[in-house]
């Protein structure tokens, strides 16, 4: 059964469509990636999700429910910037969130400022915390009442290796106990690690829906990258430029560039045609971020 | 049910650890019945044995204003008197607390993520600002009554008074002021600013009051011109005529007034009322507290249907 279901989920800002259309469904247990650039509709989708934004049309439901249902209180969740009352301490506002979602004991608030590691700051006020604290005191209240979904929001943010690495394997234990984790994030690599499928929008459509490896081959599918070096780094760049790609020039005189799968097999005989001679030309293999960029990014596309 | 209980104890919670509330509770417990007090010690001192003892019955005076019942009046009925008033300015400032604070910390999209329910959230709300308000009136009570007790000591007064009467007055009060705590949440949450709400909450129930007096002064529907037939001809002077028997500040402040009218009757009662021309209004004279308490719960629901209405379909930011 799918614990997140988003279906033809439209949320209209005047004439601006911040999110169109959206459909997609998570399983229960599953952790999923959420990517996009700034402004795509991530925060709008999770908003949407969360009850918190009412939906210009198309529906969503949680662990089989509709948005806004009884299900949200199963949601934990960590949207935008970290936000808790500054004169409260850690402690205070995890006991405020505890008695206001009610059913949680003060035991539980230890047991999350534990998890997160923040046993010794619990007694400073909030304002007083830095950046990275604030997010894991957030973590920390999203995680309080064990939560069978977890909606997240740019969890990392502010966090330093160490931190992040910590949520990292936070969130895969929270998995690992069986609850959905949706977490969006602008640290490709980190979500490599994290997650097992990827859920990528833009302009507030889902362009694409599925496992990671999927959208690393689909990208290696359209296009192949090349690492060329030449005797004249110059005539290697107009060539390449002649060809109607868009090269890098990088040092020792090396050359990046990103042709079409299709080219891939003619591209050194093209360059030799125009007089390029070449020393070595290697095959890079695509990361997610390859793939993402390309896939948001039509000027990444080789032409 | 148990949605509601969990906000009542979580805004519980939060209020006790918010000094703002304290400091209301030090200016309306202990500020006003002091000042009071002295203010009686400086008449009393300053006019016993001269003329004006023979013109006003001082001991008299002095046991109606400044003895403990007196000071537990003036605490209810005082507040009612001041532009604004304290009462407003306390529904203000907690509904900018309540309200308010979720938007100026940005805590909206947290607190209604960690409950759901909506009407649970604001009736939570609703019910702690309510009993905030209720403390912060109880404690003036009984802090009016420990002043006046203490007054007693240096001024010729004494305890006797009609205490039961005064409470349910107290009570009657602060009753009247679900309506404008609902208008002062609504207000505070639509505008997205505490501080614009806090201003729009003192400013907006006698905005309306305002123009019509202005209006009435300019106009009065009379005398009859082209423009004044048509109302004329719709009998809607009449109308015209009776629209400050429902004006909100007028109600809601009747049972904190009503003890001035009481203390003017007993001190200059050979004026007749009718000839105060704008302090009988202020007085409350013409309005029944059952008439104001009618008016006050048609602004309660009004108020509360909208306030309702606008904060369950609201788009969290």
């Amino acid at each position: 059964m799918n614990a997140i279901t988003a279906t033809e989920l439209t949320k209209r800002y005047g004439s601006k469509a911040a999110v169109a259309g959206a459909t997609f469904g998570i399983e229960q247990g599953e952790i999923v990636g959420f990517l996009g650039p700034n402004g795509a509709g991530k925060t709008t989708t999770l908003r949407m999700l969360a009850g918190l934004v009412r939906p210009t049309s198309g529906t969503c439901r949680v662990l089989g429910d509709g948005v806004p249902g009884p299900s949200l209180r199963e949601v934990g969740t960590m949207i935008e910037e970290p936000s808790f009352y500054p004169y409260m301490t850690g402690r205070s506002n995890l006991r405020h969130a505890a008695r206001l979602h009610g059913d949680v004991p003060d035991s539980r608030v230890e047991e999350v400022l534990e998890f997160v590691r923040l046993q010794d700051a619990a007694e400073k006020r909030v304002r007083a915390y830095s950046q990275g604290m604030r997010q894991r005191l957030a973590l920390a209240r999203a995680l309080l009442w064990r939560p069978k979904v977890l909606l997240l929001d740019e969890p990392t943010n502010g966090l330093d290796p160490a931190g992040i690495a910590e949520v990292r394997e936070s969130l895969r234990r929270v998995a690992h106990d069986g609850a959905t984790v949706l977490v969006s994030s602008h640290i490709l690599a980190e979500i490599e690690k994290l997650v097992d499928r990827i859920l990528a929008i833009e302009a507030g459509r889902i362009v694409f829906d599925g496992p990671l490896k999927d959208l690393v081959a689909r990208a290696a599918e359209q296009a192949v990258t090349y690492t060329i070096s030449a005797r004249d780094q110059a005539a290697l760049l107009t060539a390449l430029e002649d060809l109607g790609y868009v090269p890098n020039a990088r040092g020792g005189g090396e050359v990046e560039v990103s042709v079409p799968a299709d080219d891939a097999e003619f591209l050194i005989e093209r360059l030799t045609t125009k007089g390029v001679r070449v020393l070595s030309a290697s095959k890079e293999e695509d990361d997610l971020e390859d793939a993402y960029l390309r896939l948001i990014d039509p000027s990444r596309r080789p032409s | 049910m148990s949605a509601v209980l969990d906000v009542v104890r979580a805004e519980v919670f939060k209020t006790l650890r918010k000094r703002r509330v304290y400091v209301l509770a030090a200016l309306y417990w202990v500020l006003l019945p002091a000042l009071a007090l002295l203010v009686g010690r400086l008449i009393y001192v300053n006019t016993r044995g001269t003329f004006v003892e023979e013109g006003v019955p001082l001991a008299d005076l002095m046991q109606a204003l400044f003895s403990p019942h007196g000071l537990a009046t003036i605490a209810l009925t005082g507040p009612a008197y001041a532009s604004p008033t304290p009462y407003i300015i306390g529904v203000a400032l907690l509904a900018a607390l309540f309200i308010g604070e979720e938007r100026g910390q940005n805590m909206w999209k947290t607190v209604l993520v960690v409950q759901p329910n909506r009407s649970a959230v604001l009736t939570g709300k609703l019910i702690v600002t309510m009993g905030t308000l209720l403390v912060l009136m109880v404690g003036a009570f009984l802090s009016a009554i420990l002043f006046g007790t203490i007054g007693t000591s240096f001024l010729p007064t004494n305890l006797s008074g009609d205490w039961g009467g005064l409470l349910g007055l107290y009570l009657w009060q602060w009753a009247h002021l679900l309506a404008p705590t609902l208008l002062a949440f609504l207000l505070v949450f639509l505008v997205r600013s505490a501080v614009l709400g806090i201003v729009l909450v003192l400013i907006a129930p006698g905005l309306l009051e305002g123009i019509y007096s202005v209006l009435n002064t300019l106009f009065s529907l009379q005398p009859i011109t082209r423009f004044n037939a048509v109302f004329q001809a719709l009998r809607l002077q009449r109308v015209w005529d009776e629209l400050p028997r429902y004006f909100f500040t007028t109600n809601l402040y009747a049972p904190g007034r009503s003890p001035a009218t009481s203390l003017v009757n007993e001190f200059i009662s050979e004026i007749d009322q009718a000839d105060m021309g704008p302090f009988s209004q202020l007085l409350g004279s013409g309005l029944t507290l059952g008439h104001s308490s009618l008016v006050m719960a048609g602004y309660t629901v009004l108020f509360g249907l909208l306030l309702f209405w606008v904060f369950r379909r609201r788009d969290v930011d």
